[in-house]
């Protein structure tokens, strides 16, 4: 009588049958691990064709870069002759033009949002709601009164009577007199004066002043350059939006501007970091600098670097000579382009 | 206006919220003002099960169990546990759709417990703890009528055949290899497989990827003619039940009273868990080839560790893969991260690369740090292995003491079919009388201890 | 009728050991829930989140959720929406015109709506029946506007699996567990 059947199936049986029950778990394993190759993700959000710039269209080349030695770099103006300021964290940095030797820094007590030069040599300097006035050593002068409402203090202009103020956060730009006093209003809506207003949907409100005696301010989320006069009256306008090279990109564009010795513009875009020329008529002329010279700040928000896209920005100011000085707010790097002689 | 935002609105996510609060307060744009009187909407935050409802499905499971404990030790009744059965299946399947499910949750217990940055909920260890502690006084009542996975596919057995014994105790190893699998991936971070291939939630969700509903609809299909397929041979919590189960308090009697030994019941268990008396040898000597062969393998089970061990931390490196770090970080290093071409669209792969170019160092650091633990992991995952069938193999060797028909007190599900197959069962409920119980076990098969049924 | 046991000493050494393990298991439970009662912060129960700010638009939310559609859908933080007539998110890089034709709009299922608020301004938002979690409109907003749209699981619709399966092939590394009281990172403005 096998009295060990019943309780004993064949241990020989239970072995091979691990084995083969341990060789399929392992295949199948292997087989889900196995990666195929992956799809192209299909929901791609698509704008590679206007990241390449046609070369014909590159007027300008680079002749130095160097790097703001402070970090949050945000905007930048030329000071004197051979300097630049950037407004960079809580403070300003001079730095030498063709170097880029820092030379002094202005400690301010909030982050500095914008800064530029009067013709005296005193450096105005933007923080979110107000002013303050430095002289060219640096020694604070002057703190202007804050603004009401939601300011947001984007950039500066100063000429040798008034101090041009862009508000992003009211949607306006200010003409104060010297002491901060505010006169007039520019650029708030008004249709019984043609005046749209200001369409911000980030902070970017840029006031420039021409040498034609009118104000330039861009307005991007209309995708427009306006001209004021400094009572307020609106000149004329040009732009359009396009994410072609002749347009400006994407919801809000132009960011900054800068105007060329000869009143041509300068315009700098976000999304499609790019800087381009327009004549004075606001034709597209040429391009400084393609999407393919500023990688890092493309990709902020494009998915390749993630992150909010209104981090990243471009600035640009031009020099007596023509130069253009682009400032990469992503990298911090201060790019010197100068024209092609062929071009 | 301003200070009344809430600035760190995750307390509790720390140092990665601040970073992300103080950079939005430094770049949000405050909307337009509208002229209109255009109110903004707000954005709807529609909130995730409640907690109270999560302690409701911990009282429930506590009162289920209780319940079946009642069912299968003292009303026995087989009709009674189909009804619980039933509940269970639409409420713990079809209406919380499973997780955390017991089944899962010792993957859960293991990643609390090697990964500082995981708590396991309270509500998550009770789902662990509590079926397991029932089944050291009471055997596997969860499996009886509490779990859904055992339920639906208790409910859906209709023509049972049975499973060789060979294939059950080769098989039978499975849930505990699976089990080892899953503690170690999910001790180490790299995955939860015992949910990834859990085959009931997605047929509970009605939903669920084609891999997910496919394996859903095999076992099902496999369950109407095998007893419980998944049970047997995958759960891994049942191996943890069946331990218990096994040094249970109380264990399933066919029938409270006494065996006849009349036979009747033998074929009734539809998985197979039903152990016949043995009958000891005539002298004491014939059991001496079968302690000698104990003996080896008991010496053997060292050796078997140290072996399986060994295999494991090779293993790691294969497991190492699943790692979503570890994959990147090689893919990064192996440097294939073939420039795309500017036309090209990215893929999840370029995006994942992308993020490998950006934050290298720590990724690198991350992938060598899981690497590390998984290799440890290995060590010990490979050693279970092991002892797993090391001690199936001693067990195959020991000789069972059982003078009854009985059943086997790790295997039985305590699903209560067997009761009334036993005529003195009947009998003791007041079925049948006596004298028709004498008339059944006269026509009982004749005993036939030499052949096996199959 | 039953048999006397052939080997009693045998049957309650046996006992004795089943005795003895249950023991040692009940111990060894009651020890792991003191182990792990001492960690703090283990009476809530966690869901899963995106991080906004790791999401690189992969796609992966659309495809890899256990439901179908997914669970994770685009929500509007309408504070930070710049209401822009030309919506990077809403429309796609180069529309024939602003209007809401299909051909126009980024969205695969049209599962934005555009709504004129007043001159000239528009309000967008998400219909998240037809959202399927896809990240375009996302990486549109993102990258030109401010990043007003973005991905959530939903958890009114999310089953929150053990492991979710999209946070598995996320390619940020964008999805974590969140403690269920506070189950949604919000972006708001700073004014
Ligand atoms: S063995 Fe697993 S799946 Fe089956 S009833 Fe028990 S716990 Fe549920
Ligand atoms: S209760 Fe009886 S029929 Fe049910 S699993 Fe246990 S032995 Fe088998
Ligand atoms: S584009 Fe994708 S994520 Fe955005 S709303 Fe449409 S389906 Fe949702
Ligand atoms: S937890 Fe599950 S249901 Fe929720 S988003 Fe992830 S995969 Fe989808
Ligand atoms: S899977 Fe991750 S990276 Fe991809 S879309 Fe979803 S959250 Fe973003």
């Amino acid at each position: 009588m096998n009295f060990r059947r019943p309780f004993n199936p064949s241990r020989r049986r239970f072995l091979t049958e691990t084995a083969r029950a341990s060789l399929g778990l392992a295949l199948f394993a292997g087989a889900r691990t196995a990666r195929s190759a992956t799809a192209v993700n299909p929901f791609a959000y698509d704008v590679r064709k206007y990241e390449t710039t046609d070369p014909k269209l590159i007027a300008y080349r680079q002749v130095t870069a160097f790097k703001c030695p402070l970090p949050d770099a945000r905007r930048l103006c030329l000071v004197g002759t051979d300097r630049l300021a950037v407004a960079a964290g809580n403070k300003v940095a001079l730095l030498d033009r063709t170097s880029g030797a820092s030379s002094a820094e202005i400690p301010l007590n909030n982050p500095v949002r914008c800064v530029t030069e009067g013709p005296d040599g005193s450096l105005y300097a933007g923080l979110r709601d107000h002013v303050e006035v430095f002289d060219a050593q640096g020694k604070r002068r002057a703190t202007w009164p804050g603004f009401a409402g939601r300011p947001w203090i984007s950039s500066l202009a100063v000429n040798a009577e008034f101090a041009f103020i862009a508000d992003a956060g009211n949607r306006v730009v200010y003409r104060c007199d010297l002491t901060g006093k505010a006169i007039n209003h520019i650029g708030n809506r008004d249709r019984d004066r043609g005046i749209p207003g200001f369409v911000l949907p980030s902070p970017f409100l840029e006031v420039e002043l021409h040498p034609d005696g009118l104000l330039r301010v861009t307005n991007p989320g209309r995708h427009l350059i306006e001209a004021y006069t400094f009572e307020g009256d609106r000149a004329t306008a040009w732009g359009r939006p396009s994410m072609g090279i002749e347009g400006f990109s994407g919801c809000c564009n132009p960011v900054a501007l800068a105007i060329l010795p000869d009143g041509r513009f300068v315009t700098c875009e976000k999304g499609l970091p790019r800087v381009k020329v327009y004549s004075q008529l606001g034709e597209f002329e040429s391009v400084v600098a393609g999407v393919e010279s500023f990688p890092e700040n493309a990709k902020v928000g494009s998915g390749e670097k993630p992150g909010d896209g209104v981090k990243a920005s471009l600035d640009a100011v031009v020099d007596g000579q023509g130069r253009v000085f682009i400032l990469d707010t992503v990298t911090g790097s201060i790019r010197v382009m100068v024209r092609n002689q062929a071009g | 206006m301003r200070a009344l935002f809430p600035r760190s609105l995750f307390p509790a996510l720390m140092g990665l919220l601040a970073a992300l609060a103080g950079a939005a307060s430094e770049m949000r744009f405050p909307p337009p003002e509208f002229e209109t009187d255009y109110t903004m909407p707000g954005i709807t935050t529609p909130p995730p099960r409640s907690l109270a409802m999560e302690y409701v499905d911990t009282a429930l499971l506590v009162t289920a169990l209780g319940l079946a404990a009642w069912l299968v030790h003292r009303r026995r009744s087989r009709r009674g546990l189909v009804a619980l059965s039933v509940f269970s299946l639409v409420y713990f399947g079809f209406i919380r759709t499973g997780c955390i499910c017991p089944i899962g949750a010792p993957q859960n217990v293991a990643l609390g417990m090697f990964d500082p940055g995981y708590t396991i909920p309270l509500t998550a260890l009770a789902f662990f703890l509590v079926p397991l502690v029932f089944s050291l006084f009471w055997g596997r009542t969860f499996c009886a009528a509490v779990c859904p996975h055992g339920a639906l596919q208790d409910l859906v057995l209709i023509k049972p055949v049975k499973v060789p014994l060979w294939i059950e105790q080769g098989l039978g190893i499975v849930p505990f290899i699976f089990l080892g699998l899953g503690i170690w991936l999910a001790a180490t971070g790299t995955a939860f497989i015992i949910c990834r291939y859990d085959a009931f939630i997605p047929l509970f969700r009605m939903n669920g990827s084609v891999f997910g509903l496919a394996l859903g609809g095999i076992f099902l299909a496999a369950a109407l003619f095998i007893g419980r397929p998944f049970c047997r041979f995958l759960c891994p919590y049942g191996a943890l039940l069946r331990l218990g189960s096994i040094v249970s308090r109380k264990a399933v009697r066919i029938t409270p009273d006494y065996c006849t030994q009349c036979r009747l019941c033998e074929h009734s268990c539809p998985f197979g868990a039903i152990r016949e008396p043995v009958k000891l040898p005539v002298t004491p000597n014939a059991l001496a080839p079968e302690r000698r062969r104990l003996t080896w393998l008991i010496l053997a089970l060292p050796v078997l560790i140290a072996g399986g061990a060994w295999l494991g931390s090779k293993l790691s490196v294969a497991a190492a893969k699943m790692h979503p770090t570890v994959a990147l970080a090689e893919q990064f290093l192996a440097g294939d991260k073939a420039p795309a071409p500017a036309t090209a669209l990215p893929t999840p792969e370029t995006r994942a690369l992308g993020r490998a170019a950006e934050t290298a160092p720590e990724l690198i650091a991350a992938a060598s740090e899981v690497r590390r633990r998984l290799g440890i992991g290995g060590w010990w995952f490979g050693g279970w292995v092991g002892l797993v069938i090391g001690a199936r193999l001693i067990s195959l060797s020991l000789r069972p003491n059982r003078t009854d028909f009985e059943p086997d007190r790790g295997a039985c599900y305590a699903c209560g079919r067997c009761y009334l197959a036993c005529p003195n069962e009947r009998v003791r409920v007041g079925l049948i009388t006596p004298a028709e119980a004498a008339a059944l076990q006269a026509h009982a098969p004749v005993p036939r201890p030499d052949v096996k049924t199959s | 009728m039953s048999h006397p046991a052939p080997n009693p000493s045998s049957v309650s050494r046996r006992q004795f050991l089943r005795e003895g393990m249950r023991l040692a298991a009940m111990t060894g439970a009651g020890a792991f829930v003191g182990l792990s009662s001492g960690r703090t912060g283990a009476r809530e129960h966690y869901v899963w989140q995106i991080d906004p700010t790791k999401c690189v638009y992969c796609g992966n939310c659309a495809t890899a959720c256990v439901l179908k559609p997914s669970a994770v859908k685009c929500v509007q933080a309408y504070e930070i929406c710049g209401y822009c007539d030309l919506c990077t998110g809403y429309f796609v890089p180069e529309p024939n015109a602003l209007n809401t034709g299909a051909e126009n709009q980024v969205c695969p299922t049209a599962a934005i709506e555009r709504k004129f608020i007043e001159d000239p301004y528009y309000e967008y938002n998400i219909i998240e029946s037809r959202c399927i979690g896809c990240a375009k409109c996302v990486e549109g907003c993102t990258r030109f506007g401010n990043g007003s749209f973005y991905l959530q699981v939903r958890h009114d619709r999310c089953v929150n699996c053990n492991e979710c399966s999209i946070a598995r092939v996320c390619a940020g590394d964008a999805f974590r567990r969140v403690p269920a009281s506070n189950p949604y990172f919000l972006k708001t403005s700073a004014h």
